[in-house]
């Protein structure tokens, strides 16, 4: 639990010493001027994002910003009207097998085939990613305990609660052990002390070079838990940056809140404080 | 000991028939004996050993039935509860074991199986002058029947190291059980439809072979002249022999030899996934078997083909057509109707499809895994039957037209689909709904995508049908339908799986965002 405090506070020293500033880490995530519509509404409007290797990213907004569909076009799933993604050097895109390889997806709200066991489930997900039969086998038991899935994996997905599907999507996208992981809402149902059990799982994962781009709307968490922010409102990016440059002085709560319009006087609502008592 | 034992394995017989699931299989399993222990009486009674082809036939059917009987007790898939090895820990000198085992394996369903079809022999030969050598070969041979089943299960038990190998073993055993038992079943009906020359000499010759192998000899042994019966049965004796005591020895081992690891104690069985290749398109069918086993929605096609051929005919019958050609026509509709039914197979997974989008494997590995069901199911179905309609249908030499034209459409059918379920899918039934519900939304595409793959599988097949049409005229015709057919199916399943392959993976996203919009 002393990470997220040792990586702001890391920063100062650094600012100290101007002469030997250590090189940042490149960037494996670019997507540039990515635009979508459905009909006449514009989804997501010209979005360009930099991530670096071994970040934690967090990308938050209101409902219907715009998250879902942007991660959507960054992992191959949705294609963007305009602009680019490109993973780890290849062009989602243009060249989707390579980039595929490099990413790991935890969409919102799609089916899995839920007739399978979890650990059916696993294995199915390793083998398409080009796994063989006991990487994928081991793998899948590591993943397990590490998630707390383990005594689960032999009931249907579709027996699973929210939070258990959750966390075998997140096993799923974690077993080919991508470059790049993309979380739509991973911590959405899960229970707290599952939501730790990940966060760690992800913070040894960045520390091992790989890195997390995660959509939340638990404030708390992503400051938690995030070296880096993006907020999307209306489509657009509002603020992007490391935590401090989109947070300055305040709370990330108060400073998203101030992005996506601030609070909003409650007007009107006069019969609600006259109780029929 | 030898009564411990023997006390276990009775109530192990009993327990057979405690009220329960079991009960139901207890009793199948006893009416499946019966008939057969009936039948092999029965038998015994009709035969007519001065009679050459009579004395042929015995000796088929008794092999064949003394096989079945001897891996019976591997098809119950359940192991030996008197498996050796299971005593290993108790202070039993391994003679005594062994001794004890083999008594109690002369009790039970297989060896009254075996006494049975031994005094059938007796009978059979009964007031003959090799009669006192048909008693001797009866025991030799029930007794090496018992033994040879032990042998069996030890074998089993051990090749069963996983779930997926029990499973294996299982089946096998049900195979050899079922070809054994038609093959006794054939030669009866051989018998006693066909008397032709030719019928008898295949007979007499097949006997002739299994008279030299080491399953028929004893059974061969009372028909045989005095020099051969004399060898036969001197051979059978060392064969019992050698099979005891090798016995007492394999016992022995089995107690000092630790027990073989078991590679999937700590994990647990992934049923079809264990049984494919790990490769991309062996999980899609891996899934895909399991989904068209479980689902509602493709269970519905499982109850629907057989019907539907069997409606067909019912309504020609009425309607007062010329019945017996008409035979030919059900193979054909159903192996159309099961290459059609994945047309629109994408639609199925509904939103799930996004592993596959996400995953970046070829679109061709997606499509031969989705081809795997229909094909597992629609090949056998069509091998089997056709044979059989052919003869039905009283139309000379048609066999091959009608393997052919079938397997032809069945693959065809998959290679359009394969095409048609990428760049024609419609919503379909959601995950979870029964075999009969409606898609929400029933959109003109979904009546232009079955209409449009349903013609083009017919319009690739219009050849072959063309060559059917000529060989109904001239019988020489079927042959080349056939082959044609065949190419027709091949080709198209290995060109539909390849542009559908492409296909796939150049409109997923547009698929994927197809399934999120209903």
């Amino acid at each position: 639990m002393s990470k997220p405090t040792a990586r702001p506070t890391a920063k100062k020293p650094r600012a100290k010493r101007p002469a030997a500033p250590p090189p940042p880490p490149p960037v494996v995530l670019t997507v540039s001027g990515l635009s979508k519509s459905f009909g006449q509404s514009r989804a997501v409007a010209d979005v360009d994002l930099e991530v670096r290797k071994g970040s934690i990213f967090g990308f938050v907004g209101p409902n219907g910003a715009g998250k879902t569909t942007t991660l959507s076009m960054v992992t191959g799933l949705l294609r963007p009207d305009t602009g680019t993604v490109v993973v780890a050097g290849a062009d989602v895109w243009r060249d989707p097998t390579t980039a595929k390889r490099s990413i790991g997806v935890l969409p919102d709200r799609m089916r899995l085939f839920d007739r399978l066991t979890g650990a059916q489930m696993l294995y199915y997900c390793g083998v398409l990613h080009g796994l063989d039969r006991e990487t994928a086998r081991s793998r899948t038991d590591d993943l397990a305990v590490a998630l707390g899935l383990d005594g689960s994996l032999d009931r249907p997905v579709r027996d699973y609660s929210i939070g258990m599907v959750k966390k075998v999507s997140l096993a799923a996208a974690l077993i080919h052990s991508p470059a790049v992981l993309v979380l739509d809402e991973p911590f959405e149902s899960v229970d707290p002390v599952s939501t730790a059990q990940a966060v760690e799982l992800l913070r040894r994962f960045a520390a091992a070079g790989g890195t997390v781009v995660l959509s939340s709307h638990n404030m708390n968490l992503v400051e938690r838990v995030c070296d880096a922010v993006a907020v999307i409102v209306g489509g657009r990016i509002l603020a992007s940056g490391t935590l401090d440059e989109v947070r300055g002085a305040q709370s990330l709560e108060e400073r998203f809140v101030e992005l996506a319009g601030g609070r909003v006087a409650v007007e009107g609502l006069e019969w609600l404080t006259t109780f029929s008592d | 000991m030898v009564d411990h034992v023997l006390r276990l394995k009775l109530a192990l017989l009993a327990s057979a028939f405690r009220p329960g699931v079991a009960l139901a299989r207890t009793i199948g399993v006893l009416l499946l004996a019966g008939g057969v222990g009936t039948g092999v009486i029965w038998l015994s009674t009709q035969v007519d050993v001065s009679l050459e082809t009579h004395r042929a036939a015995l000796v088929i059917v008794a092999t064949a039935v003394s096989i079945g009987i001897a891996v019976a007790p591997l098809s119950a898939g359940l192991g030996s509860a008197l498996e050796p090895r299971r005593f290993a820990a108790f202070p039993i000198a391994p003679r005594e074991l062994a001794l004890a085992l083999g008594i109690a394996a002369a009790i039970g369903l297989p060896a009254v199986l075996a006494a049975l079809l031994g005094i059938s022999l007796e009978r059979a030969w009964a007031g003959e002058p090799s009669a006192v050598a048909a008693v001797a070969a009866a025991v030799l041979g029930a007794i090496s029947i018992v033994i040879v089943s032990q042998y069996l299960v030890v074998v089993g038990d051990q090749l069963s190291v996983s779930t997926a190998a029990r499973r294996t073993v299982t089946a096998i055993a049900r195979t050899v059980i079922v070809v054994a038992l038609a093959s006794a079943v054939v030669t009866v009906a051989v018998v006693v439809v066909d008397s032709s020359d030719s019928a008898t000499q295949q007979l007499v010759a097949t006997a002739g072979v299994l008279a030299n192998t080491p399953m028929g000899m004893l059974w061969a042994a009372p028909g045989s002249e005095l020099a051969p019966m004399v060898a036969r049965l001197v051979a059978g004796l060392v064969m019992v022999a050698v099979l005891a005591l090798g016995w007492g020895v394999i016992v022995a081992r089995l107690l000092e030899s630790p027990q073989r690891t078991r590679a999937d104690i700590a994990r647990s069985s992934l049923g079809w996934f264990d049984l494919v290749p790990a490769t991309p398109s062996g999980v899609i069918a891996a899934r895909s078997l399991l989904y068209w086993t479980r689902d509602p929605r493709y269970r519905f096609v499982l109850l629907g083909l057989p019907l539907a051929p069997v409606i067909m005919m019912l309504a020609f019958a009425v309607a007062g057509a010329p019945l017996p050609p008409l035979w030919l026509l059900p193979l054909p509709v159903l192996a159309l109707f099961l290459g059609w039914f994945s047309h629109n197979d994408v639609a199925y997974d509904h939103s799930a499809v996004w592993l596959h989008v996400a995953a970046p494997f070829r679109g061709s590995a997606d499509r031969w895994g989705r081809a795997v069901p229909p094909l597992i199911l629609g090949v056998p179905i069509i091998l089997a039957l056709s044979p059989l309609l052919a003869l039905w249908s009283g139309v000379d030499d048609v066999l091959p037209a009608l393997i052919g034209t079938s397997i032809g459409l069945l693959l065809t059918g998959l290679g359009v689909s394969s095409v048609s379920s990428a760049i024609g899918a419609y919503p379909a039934a959601r995950p979870g709904a029964g075999p009969f519900d409606q898609p929400p939304s029933l959109e003109a595409r979904a009546g232009w995508s079955q209409a449009l793959s349903l013609l083009a599988i017919i319009a690739f097949m219009a050849p072959t049908l063309l060559l059917v049409w000529w060989g109904l005229s001239d019988a020489q015709w079927f042959t080349v339908a056939g082959i044609a057919g065949i190419a027709t199916g091949v080709g198209m399943l290995v060109l539909g799986i390849a542009a559908g392959g492409r296909a796939f993976r150049r409109r997923a996203p547009e698929l994927l965002d197809l399934m999120l919009r209903t």
